[in-house]
């Protein structure tokens, strides 16, 4: 038997039927190491057959089910009931992810936060031919990228921070972190441009460092101490284009 | 309930079955020969099985230990998979594994590296030298992320959330597939010159595994069996020693080899160090295969916990000794509550890795039919009886490059018989009639018992009894099966399960057919009546299709290793070290 019975209010959109969003109530019995995402496909699963919603791995590792709960962005496989509830009769939120268009409850359309991904070249931009061997790279200078390339795009921190909400042509905090990702890995010669891409109105400034994204990641990287390099190598860049 | 039954129409020149590190691999291969394809993926993309292999990825490249080569690569990848792997397929293997990885670093994979900048290697099981590379202990994902971004930069396509259920062969050529799109409901037709099947293995027949819950169901293998193509060596499971049995929806995943590197303690519920009796020198480091079988066999003994688990006990070592070697482990554990620095897990073999799948010709990668290609974990060949550490991912991007290159050459000359449009309508007519099954028999319940009983009678133990009741069970379920209860469109996961049951069957019983036909125990494959190595078994086992859906076994004799390999073989190269990952 579960330990307790929570409230589950999910967000519910059907483009086809519905007007617009609403919120609907399902009571799931949940024992306090479940994860958020158990709880849904409890629902989808047992109660209710037409509730949307992406997920893979249900691991941490896919990163397909970062969504809002109880207002935060979250993995749903990631969070414990524990960790969102007291206790029997409690109530759960889940929400798509905020400022993404909406496909269907809690599925959001990710085509313009992959389109950002593509925009920042996320691979390495080398001048002149591969080398025999590979391209050397110190420990010291492989720990300078180690954090950001745990990044699964799962959209948690881009759909977290303020400037995305009041702009979504805002390239965003994951977009940033694969373009420092690259421009930060000693192999790498294409700073220059994806400098032109990041240092622009919709770039880096409209960061505000704001720790937004870094509450929200799932891999606690940190996220605004690599834009705040960035930023600097832009701005140093910058200085020495104008003299 | 309205099911469309004029499907979408794709045309493409390649198309590639499976979005994993091998389709994603022969997409950038064919994208920079400019050849124009598409990536088919059933989730989300970026998303495979490729992103949960944690440990590494094999090449010879001798960064550490400089008297490494692919020789030696090539001798241990034969002698632990107990020579009846293809030699073609681990000579190409271990000879281009080195390019490879130089490949995936100079497009940006972050591998962990040694003092002097070089790509760093570790020891791995069963291998004689420092030899697999690393991202942390996340190499998988690492992996992926380089092939998608590199697959992004040469803007190749993709659809995610697409099933497919046939293949269609004309004239004895690919010429497409047949699915349908998991988030429209539509079916769809692929029109294509060349076909590659990247879809992975089918380890989820089994109760405990870890694939991820619903993929893994041998949809390569039965799609290939189905469209005429020979699978071979179907009896050889990996069965992973720890696997998690709680909580549920974790059940199978893997506990890392790495805790008992560091020292873990396998026990029974009598507090009985139960590895000095089955292996008193190399303990819980003895081979996957042996260690896997102690723990079942003390699990079917009573020595198991409620949960039908081991314990595995880290505990003894130092606190930050545990969090600084697996933080990874401390952290799932603790998402449970429990803390491994403090109580042991409980564990228990799952199923791991198909080392059999689809015959290739490993020069080329391409299949019996024309124009139809595999890659990955869906072929056969590579790795034998048993697979050596850290030779998936690699084996992932070797063929993946080959398959790629192979096409690029032949495209141009290659008869394409388009896609006939009575052989859409024949597949798009059999998925509709099952969405609107009206029988008895619900998906899961089915695909339940079938999972029960691969683990019961094609375990990790295995005996004649045990496997002749699991093809007569399988005949039941097979008959269940056609008073199915579906009554759901194509979006519904009932449906999607509906369809899974179909490869499973075919999956499943070239499992159970190679394994009672294989009267020895040999690598994964363990007989209860038949305990000893026959050295006369050094032979294959082909699963053939008979054309009217039924199978016929034949048998091959395994290659032999070329004179340098062999010779290899012969200077019996090992490492005294037990560092397992």
């Amino acid at each position: 038997m579960a330990e307790m019975q929570l409230n589950i209010e999910i967000k519910r959109y059907n483009p086809e039927d519905d007007d617009g969003p609403h919120w609907e109530s399902y009571e799931v019995p949940a024992d306090p190491l479940d994860s958020a995402l158990s709880l849904l496909l409890h629902v989808k699963w047992h109660i209710d057959g037409t509730l949307s919603l992406r997920k893979s791995c249900a691991h941490g590792i896919c990163g397909s089910d970062a969504m809002q709960i109880n207002g935060e962005n979250k993995l749903a496989c990631s969070v414990l009931v524990q960790d969102l509830v007291d206790g029997d009769g409690d109530t759960i939120t889940y929400a798509p992810l905020p400022s993404a268009p909406v496909v269907k409850d809690l599925i959001i359309d990710q085509s313009r936060f992959f389109e950002k991904y593509r925009e920042v070249k996320p691979w390495l931009i080398t001048d002149g031919p591969a080398p025999e061997r590979e391209r050397e790279q110190s420990p010291e200078e492989h720990a300078m990228i180690e954090d950001a390339t745990k990044c699964i795009m799962c959209g948690a921190c881009t759909h977290a921070c303020p400037s995305t909400w009041a702009d979504p042509d805002y390239l965003g905090p994951a977009a940033m972190l694969k373009a420092y990702r690259y421009t930060f890995d000693s192999r790498d010669d294409g700073a220059e441009e994806r400098l032109d891409v990041v240092d622009s109105p919709d770039g880096l400034w409209k960061c505000y460092t704001i720790f937004n994204c870094n509450e929200a990641c799932p891999k606690d990287i940190d996220i605004t101490r690599w834009l705040s390099a960035l930023k600097r190598r832009a701005a140093t860049s910058q200085a020495s284009t104008k003299a | 309930m309205s099911t469309p039954s004029t499907p979408e129409t794709v045309s493409t020149s390649v198309l590639i079955i499976g979005a994993g590190g091998a389709g994603l691999r022969t997409s950038i291969e064919l994208a920079s020969h400019g050849i124009d394809c598409l990536v088919l993926g059933k989730r989300a993309h970026g998303d495979a099985h490729t992103i949960w292999a944690a440990g590494g990825i094999n090449a010879s490249l001798g960064s550490l230990d400089p008297e490494d080569r692919w020789e030696i690569h090539a001798a241990d990848t034969l002698d632990e998979g107990h020579f009846v792997n293809d030699p073609t397929a681990v000579e190409t293997l271990c000879k281009r594994a080195p390019d490879r990885i130089r490949e995936l670093a100079e497009w940006g994979m972050a591998f962990d590296r040694t003092d002097e900048g070089a790509i760093n290697q570790r020891y791995f099981g069963a291998q004689s030298f420092r030899r697999t590379c690393f991202v942390g202990d996340r190499t998988g994902q690492a992996l992926m992320d380089t092939l998608v971004q590199k697959a992004m930069d040469l803007e190749v396509p993709y659809r995610e959330n697409l099933y497919i259920t046939d293949l269609v062969v004309e004239s004895g050529q690919a010429a497409g597939a047949v699915g349908f799109d998991m988030d429209a409901g539509r079916p769809v037709a692929f029109d294509a010159d060349a076909v590659v099947i990247a879809a992975g293995g089918h380890t989820s027949l089994y109760r405990r595994s870890s694939s991820r819950p619903d993929e893994n169901t041998g949809d390569a293998q039965a799609l290939a069996f189905k469209a005429g193509v020979p699978l071979r060596d179907m009896e050889f499971v990996q069965f992973h020693p720890t696997g998690k049995v709680t909580p549920e929806e974790e059940a199978g995943h893997l506990v890392t080899e790495a805790v008992r590197g560091e020292g873990g303690r396998l026990y029974n519920t009598e507090g009985e160090r139960f590895m000095e009796r089955y292996s008193p020198t190399q303990m819980e480091l003895d081979a996957r295969d042996v260690v896997a079988r102690a723990n079942e066999q003390e699990i079917r003994e009573g020595r198991g916990t409620e949960d039908d688990a081991v314990l595995l006990d880290i505990s003894h070592r130092d606190d930050d000794y545990i969090h600084d070697r697996l933080p990874r482990m401390v952290e799932e554990f603790a998402e449970h509550g429990i803390d491994i620095t403090e109580e042991p897990m409980e564990v228990a073999p799952t199923a791991h890795y198909a080392m059999g799948g689809i015959e290739v010709d490993f020069e080329t990668a391409q299949t019996e039919i024309n124009g139809l290609y595999a890659v990955g974990e869906c072929t056969a060949g590579v790795h034998g009886a048993n697979r050596l550490g850290g030779n998936s991912l690699i084996e992932t991007v070797v063929f993946g490059q080959i398959a790629g290159h192979h096409i690029a050459e032949t495209l141009e000359t290659r008869p394409s018989p388009s896609l006939s449009e009575a052989a859409v309508q024949d597949h798009v007519t059999t998925q509709d009639a099952l969405a609107a099954a009206e029988g008895t028999h619900a998906p899961a319940e089915i695909m339940d018992e079938l999972r029960d009983l691969m683990w019961r009678c094609a375990g990790i133990l295995r005996d004649e009894d045990g496997l002749l009741n699991g093809l007569r069970g399988l005949q039941r379920l097979r008959a269940d099966a056609e008073d199915l209860q579906v009554q759901a469109d194509r979006t519904s996961r009932r449906y999607e399960r509906a369809q899974n049951l179909r490869f499973m069957f075919t999956t499943a019983e070239t499992i159970l057919r190679g394994a009672l036909e294989r009267t020895e125990s040999r690598g994964a494959h363990a007989r209860t009546d038949h305990e000893a190595k026959d050295p006369d078994w050094r032979q294959n086992i082909r699963s053939l299709p008979t054309g009217d859906g039924g199978m016929d076994i034949g048998l091959e004799t395994a290659g032999q290793p070329s004179r340098r390999v062999q010779q290899a073989v012969d200077e019996e190269h090992e490492l005294d070290y037990h560092h397992l990952e």
